[in-house]
């Protein structure tokens, strides 16, 4: 068989193929669930669906399996796999939104399939009750398929194994050390997939038991575990009024912002400490942000009443520490050292190799040892520091990529606030809005607040929202460094 | 018994020569022609020159009849193939040196049962060990236990602030049940004598049951402070492992290390210790690292000499207690005449565990202090001549020896009190080297 495809194509799209293909029968699931629910918008999901289907396999086909399994690819490649079936996955999320009539504008509908995929969760649709059951599920079944990576999800159901797969893989999946679980990449990515099926599948039971219908049930449990935020309501969260269900929530965005690898080490019964510095970080800091809501909205007069203060500052701190984005309250409303503290939080986020946002605990944990190792090294120069979260060490050169990390991120989200802002955003707005793309939070504070959405937003602000959340979902460097390899390769 | 030992360094002469002098038929075997040949005279043993780990040289000095095949050398693989090969060819009992704990696998027990080496001995991490013990009993230099650790042997200090300082035993006040068995002055060593009136620098051998030994000692050195901070001076394996048991304790440890990389490999693999990149020696060095405050120095690095320079260092800085691992036997004398607090030579370690190991089945353990005493626990078996006689009335039988104390079923006896040796009694007794050998047909019956 002569080869067709060159090796630098032929990644890209296999990956491209295989997420139009997912994507599409995504699609064909909620025709389903529309056909047997309200009956609407069936053909909007059905039809792109089975087009998605065809299409994402016929590239597969015609680029050829074969050569997978030898292939070895630069890391370049595998960026430029992994951005790309982002970019092309959001396009063929748009399709329904627009088919159905629930966005009229294509850039709204890229915009709220790219918010979905990424798992942030802002949406620029105003009256979510009236939108058919199909495509309502369907915005949360973008958010699942996000949430762990849709790629990670590809390798998962891959037909061959390989090198090249394996570039994809570590492109999308989030965190400081590359994870291995098995021998096999494919392996690696069945287990994380089983993992997240099972903690959805507990999420959808645990919801259904604090008294949501089938349909909310499946859908929230898809956005919750995915820490997405897309609800079927435009109250979010909160237009339920329950506290079982908030608590099932909580509960669901917390160990979807845990690192999958920890669950795998617990079932199979390894040692757990490589994972628990991070884990009892995290929880701390959910613990601690949740406390110190409560206490401002209890003094400032925001909440009434002890119970309602916990119930809506724990909430809050929850949802936004694990950049979901689910709200009970409108926060735009609190003080400003509430505000002020979910907004620092938005940038802590989950743990690596989690389906959360943000800069990951675990770099935040190493920020703060680098500051304290940096004091302490004035008064001990001789000292030997050792850069460690728990029990675990780490080499030397983590220092410098975690403090890199740090600043390319705070550099891209000074630039998308300073953005956000020329194009003609109020101050709080661009700066949350920025804030709240990269780390895929979904609601920010003024205009973009818990109670608004992005649809009064300016188009341009929703392209450069969109590219942050891009830019942010696959944690910076995947994406920065093809922009910055496209931009040397055209000089 | 026949004892095949391999390796002819200092812990295989050692053993070696013990076993001879215990009365064994021992097969030396080294790799080194000229060492082989110059051993040779200086033992009642035959010394072959070959490859230990060879299967057909084990074969021609029947390894398989050998009661005890005890590898030695410094290389791991070599002990580790001569055990296991002795073993398939039939010896009885294997000892193996290792020193990278990656050969014995996820623990302790994995040498035994899959292996087949019955003890396996690191010279680094028994070092570390008695070092840590020593530490965290306060006012002691080193620490033994005995009678299923329920007797406990230390080397204490005398201070000028000591309760027994210039009394003669005889007279002392007895607070705490602890017994004086032997004193070492300098390079002199003695039983002691109701007499005997210690002075300042003594070192005192006590015994002592382990619920009151803290008591005891603090009372008898004439201080109470706990180690609460103690710099390692090199980074060593020795150095590694020490750090690693105090960590487990109160104990706050800083480390000097002068490679950078080694430095780095220690620290990552350590929770608490500070690691110091820093070669140690100098004055500024060791006041910036707190030495002058440290209630004990250990130097434990790879050179005996630097050891010395740095815990005299740090004696003079004014750092409580100070230890040097000294591994050559030439400096022994001088560690004597040093104001240091004690000396560890990992060989000397390595063979009393290899002997005491080798002495399990009616001695219970040994001890060879570095002044030259000898500590034995004997059981007495019924119908022994020892059985009956009352310690400090047998009339001659263990003369040159000292009764510490008497382990009878759980009960811990000391003197001065009356003892009258029963069978079954376990009786830790102090002598000069080479004498308890004797006291060993007392204990057996007849």
């Amino acid at each position: 068989m002569t080869r067709r495809v060159p090796p630098w194509l032929l990644v890209p799209a296999l990956v491209c193929g295989g997420v139009v293909a997912s994507c599409g029968a995504g699609m064909l699931f909620c025709a389903a669930v529309a056909a047997l629910g309200d009956g609407r918008a069936v053909a909007a999901l059905a039809v792109p669906g089975a087009g998605a289907v065809a299409l994402g396999a016929g590239v597969v086909a015609f680029a050829g399996t074969r050569l997978v399994r030898s292939l070895t690819v630069h890391a370049l490649t595998g960026f430029a796999a992994v951005t790309l079936a982002w970019v092309v996955a959001a396009a063929a999320a748009a399709v329904p939104l627009l088919a159905s009539g629930a966005l009229s504008d294509p850039l709204d509908a890229y915009f709220e399939a790219m918010s979905g995929f990424t798992t942030m969760g802002a949406t620029v649709i105003d009256d979510l009750e009236a939108q058919p059951e199909g495509i309502l599920m369907w915005r949360c079944l973008t958010q699942w398929l996000g949430g762990v990576g849709i790629v990670v999800l590809v390798v998962a159901v891959a037909p061959v194994s390989g090198p090249a797969l394996q570039r994809a893989f570590y492109a999308e999946m989030s965190g400081l050390t590359t994870e291995r679980l098995t021998p096999r990449i494919v392996g690696t990515a069945k287990i994380i997939a089983g993992i997240y099926v099972v903690l959805t599948a507990a999420g959808a039971l645990a919801y259904l038991a604090a008294g949501l219908g089938l349909f909310d049930a499946v859908a929230h449990a898809f956005s919750t575990l995915a820490t997405g935020g897309f609800s079927t309501r435009d109250a979010s969260i909160g237009a339920f009024g329950s506290l079982g269900v908030e608590l099932a929530c909580m509960a669901g965005m917390t160990l979807g912002a845990i690192n999958f690898a920890f669950y795998w080490l617990a079932i199979t019964g390894r040692s757990l400490w490589p994972q628990l510095g991070e884990i009892r970080a995290f929880l701390g800091i959910l613990a601690g942000a949740s406390a110190a809501v409560t206490a401002s909205l209890l003094l400032a007069g925001d909440a009434d009443g002890f119970g309602e203060a916990l119930r809506q500052g724990a909430f809050s701190a929850v949802s936004v520490t694990s950049s979901t984005g689910f709200t009970t309250a409108d926060f735009d409303g609190w003080n400003s050292f509430a505000r002020l503290a979910l907004f620092g939080l938005m940038f802590v986020g989950g743990c690596a190799g989690s389906t959360a946002g943000g800069m990951k605990v675990i770099r935040v944990m190493l920020l703060g040892k680098i500051a304290r190792q940096e004091v302490d090294r004035q008064l001990q120069p001789s000292g030997v520091q050792v850069l460690r979260a728990g029990r675990r060490a780490f080499p030397e050169r983590v220092r410098g990529a975690v403090l890199g990390f740090a600043l390319v991120y705070v550099l891209v989200f000074a630039a998308g606030a300073l953005a956000l802002a020329a194009i003609g955003l109020d101050l709080s707005t661009a700066v949350s809005a920025a804030a709240s793309s990269i780390n895929i939070v979904g609601p920010g504070l003024g205009d973009v607040g818990a109670v608004e959405s992005y649809a009064e937003l300016p188009q341009a602000a929703l392209v450069v929202s969109a590219l942050l959340m891009l830019i942010g979902r696959l944690e910076l460097f995947t994406v920065v460094a093809l922009l910055a390899a496209a931009f040397r390769l055209r000089r | 018994m026949r004892a095949l030992v391999i390796g002819a360094g200092k812990v295989g002469v050692n053993v070696a020569r013990t076993l001879t002098g215990d009365g064994h038929d021992v097969v030396v075997v080294d790799n080194d022609e000229r060492r082989a040949a110059d051993l040779q005279p200086e033992l009642d043993a035959l010394v072959v020159h070959g490859n230990g780990a060879s299967p057909r040289l084990l074969a021609e000095v029947n390894a398989g009849d050998a009661d005890l095949v005890a590898a030695v050398t410094e290389v791991d693989e070599v002990n580790v193939i001569a055990a296991l090969a002795s073993r398939q060819l039939g010896a009885r009992t294997t000892v193996a040196r290792v020193r990278d704990p990656d050969f014995f696998g996820p623990d302790e027990t994995f040498a035994h049962d899959v292996l087949g080496i019955d003890l396996v001995i690191d010279p680094d991490r028994a070092t570390a060990s008695d070092i840590a013990r020593a530490l965290v009993l306060p006012g002691s230099v080193a620490v033994e236990h005995f009678g299923d650790d329920r007797i406990v042997l230390a080397e204490v200090i005398v201070t000028p602030d000591s309760p027994v300082s210039g009394v003669p035993l005889g007279e002392r006040e007895r607070p705490f049940p602890a017994y004086i068995v032997g004193i070492s002055r300098g390079e002199e060593t003695m039983l002691t004598r109701p007499d005997l009136v210690p002075q300042p620098g003594d070192h005192l051998l006590v015994t002592a049951p382990r619920e009151c030994v803290g008591k005891a000692i603090a009372h008898l050195c004439g201080r109470v402070e706990e180690v609460r901070d103690c710099v390692i001076f090199g980074a060593g394996s020795i150095g590694m492992h020490l750090a690693r048991l105090l960590e487990d304790t109160k104990v706050r440890v800083k480390m000097f290390e002068r490679d950078e990389q080694r430095a780095r490999y220690v620290a990552e693999r350590l929770r608490r210790t500070t690691v110091l990149h820093e070669e140690g020696i100098s004055r500024e060095a060791q006041e910036a690292a707190g030495v002058d405050e440290a209630d004990a120095f250990v130097a434990c690095a790879g050179d005996d000499r630097a050891n010395l320079l740095a815990a005299l260092y740090a004696k003079r800085l004014g750092a409580d207690m100070c230890l040097a691992v000294v591994s050559r036997e030439e400096f022994t004398p001088l560690v004597d005449a040093l104001p240091i607090d004690a000396a560890y030579s990992p060989r000397l370690i390595t063979s009393e565990a290899i002997l005491r190991f080798v002495h399990a089945r009616v001695v219970r353990g040994i001890y060879l202090t570095r002044s030259g005493f000898e500590v034995i626990e004997l059981e007495a078996e019924p119908g022994a001549p020892i059985v009956g006689k009352v310690v400090g009335e047998t009339h001659g039988m263990l003369s040159g020896k000292r009764v510490g104390a008497v382990l009878r079923g759980g009960e811990v006896l000391m003197p001065p009190q009356r003892i009258e040796i029963q069978a079954g009694d376990r009786v830790l007794m102090l002598g000069v080297e080479g004498s308890l050998a004797e006291a060993e047909p007392l204990f057996v019956s007849r």
